[in-house]
């Protein structure tokens, strides 16, 4: 039956349903067995490992989307429980900050998108600049801000013809400035703010507004830092997400015909096929992490028996989408910073609370 | 370019306004007790301009 | 212990005011994110009799964390030992990190573009 370690240490995937999905390994859970929280311990075997840090613009052909904009890493994070772990991605998504526009100033907008679709859509733009160079705006302070607080951009268009194109049918050729992306942008250093480089829309494609001849934007944009669980616009992350690592176990040879359906069973490169003796195909598992865990096996009745599916307790394969401001290793990083940040906070209090009490 | 928080508050009644066709989009002067009717096209549904008192929206 | 500004962490008045190995306490401005790995952490001591937390309520943002201990400590003591072995967690959490991204950077030296 199901060892004691494997309950443990193993969440196991049935045809219906799952089982020891929580993490029991508790002091005075299973005798014999040392639970004890340890430092030592905990140090010996946790580990990680980075699978890939990519950053790169890849080109398309296709028709829409002509760029591809890759900014992201994975990482394995081996020997840590869950309730850390998705610490870690909770606060990655909401509380690792960044910064982005909060008020919108218009002087002017004459194009057919409304005064608050626009703000609002203004406000989604991820702005390339480091949240650690800036503190948090006071509560109830003036729009335009400080340098130490508030990112300042203009953004002034007026759409206009294009008199070279007097029989062209292609918008892009009958007008100037009718597409308003990120582009447009013009950064107002204030103070001693040009110091800090390229600042910027993360990208200058982002389409904002398209307008025809006549019309006019005239908008002050002004962005602080803040946090994803106040606004997602603030939220550093495309994704971060985690998923445990697959462990696939056959139970008994399978051969011929069910080999070739086993492998159609799992995600591809899960099931290898050698050939045996007699020339008979034979299945092995040679790829556990690639699966999905669909459970597919569990659907054929001649299968099912074959299979063990489950997944390490204790393995996170983590995958980390940054927007662009800041590279995905360094959110990681931050994000540590605030759950220790936050045990300090707390600690600091009790040390303070108890100690007047005792004077 | 600062445009005054007060800037073109509504004008005093002989002030002219300037008023947009709805036809043509031509810009028209239309004092107080002038027909309202498009000098250029003659068409009679006029609009106003924007309000070019700044506005501030919360990027919500 | 007056309230000075915004206190971030409270006992919750108890039954029985003598006894220390029993308390709630009171996090504000804190969610699942630190309620659970504290909880978690709090369970892997052996002085630890019951610990556990809650939402009280979905648009509250605070959480209540239980701790009952065995008679040789107080909660207090138990939850200043938690938020430490968590503080040492985040600590080989991040030496290992980083340990490993500059390894990796070394053996993939850049390719990165500038996304732009």
């Amino acid at each position: 039956m199901t060892s004691m370690d494997d309950i443990r240490n193993k969440v196991r995937l049935l045809e219906h349903g799952v089982d020891h999905v929580h993490s029991s390994a508790f002091p005075g859970n299973y005798p014999g067995y040392d639970d004890d929280w340890s430092k030592e311990k905990f140090e010996r075997n946790f580990k990680i490992q980075i699978i890939h840090i990519t950053n790169e613009v890849k080109r398309h052909t296709g028709i829409g989307m002509d760029l591809d904009y890759i900014d992201e890493m994975e990482f394995d994070m081996i020997g840590i429980d869950a309730a850390i772990a998705n610490a870690i991605r909770r606060i990655l998504i909401a509380e690792v900050p960044s910064m982005a526009i909060e008020k919108v100033h218009i002087y002017n907008n004459t194009s057919i998108i409304q005064d608050e679709v626009l703000a609002h859509r203004l406000g989604l733009v991820p702005i390339k600049a480091d949240p650690r160079l800036f503190e948090y705006a006071q509560p109830g302070a003036e729009d335009e801000g400080t340098e130490e607080d508030t990112l300042e951009f203009r953004l002034k268009v007026k759409c206009t013809k294009n008199p070279a194109a007097r029989d062209s049918t292609d918008p892009d050729q009958m007008y100037r400035d009718h597409k308003i992306t990120t582009k447009y942008f013009e950064w107002l250093p204030k103070g001693n703010q040009e110091h800090l480089g390229n600042i910027g829309p993360v990208r200058d494609n982002i389409l904002l507004a398209k307008m025809r001849p006549g019309q006019e934007l005239d908008l002050r944009l002004f962005c602080v830092k803040g946090v994803g669980k106040d606004h997602t616009k603030f939220s550093p992350v495309a994704t971060a997400s985690y998923r445990l690592l697959p462990s696939i176990e056959l139970l008994r040879p399978v051969e011929g015909a069910d080999a070739d359906k086993l492998q159609r069973c799992f995600s591809p490169g899960v099931i290898g096929l050698t050939t045996g003796k007699k020339g008979k195909k034979k299945a092995f598992v040679a790829d556990a992490r690639r699966d999905t865990i669909s459970r597919e096996v569990f659907r054929h009745e001649e299968l099912k028996d074959a299979v063990k599916l489950e997944r390490m307790r204790d393995h996170f394969i983590f995958s980390v989408e940054s927007v662009g401001a800041l590279r995905p290793e360094v959110l990681v990083v931050e994000a540590i910073k605030v759950l220790q940040a936050k045990c300090h906070t707390l600690l600091q209090e009790l040390e303070e609370q108890t100690q007047p009490a005792a004077s | 370019m600062e445009t005054p928080k007060d800037g073109n508050q509504p004008p005093p009644k002989a002030q002219t306004m300037i008023y947009i066709c709805g036809d043509c989009h031509q810009e028209n002067e239309i004092k107080a007790r002038d027909p309202i009717r498009c000098t250029e096209c003659g068409y009679r549904i006029m609009y106003k301009k924007r309000t070019k008192r700044m506005v501030v929206f919360d990027a919500r | 212990m007056a309230d000075k500004k915004k206190q971030k962490i409270e006992v919750l008045p108890s039954e029985d005011k003598e006894d220390e190995t029993v308390s709630t306490f009171v996090l504000h401005d804190e969610d699942h994110t630190l309620g659970n790995s504290l909880r978690y952490i709090i369970m892997k001591n052996p002085d630890v009799q019951f610990c556990g937390y809650s939402v009280p309520h979905p648009t509250e943002n605070n959480i209540h964390l239980r701790i009952q201990t065995h008679d040789d400590t107080t909660a207090l003591d138990v939850l200043k030992k938690g938020l430490r072995d968590l503080s040492d967690v985040c600590s080989h959490v991040l030496t290992t990190f980083q340990a490993e991204v500059d390894e990796y950077k070394a053996s993939h030296p850049q390719t990165s573009h500038d996304a732009t």
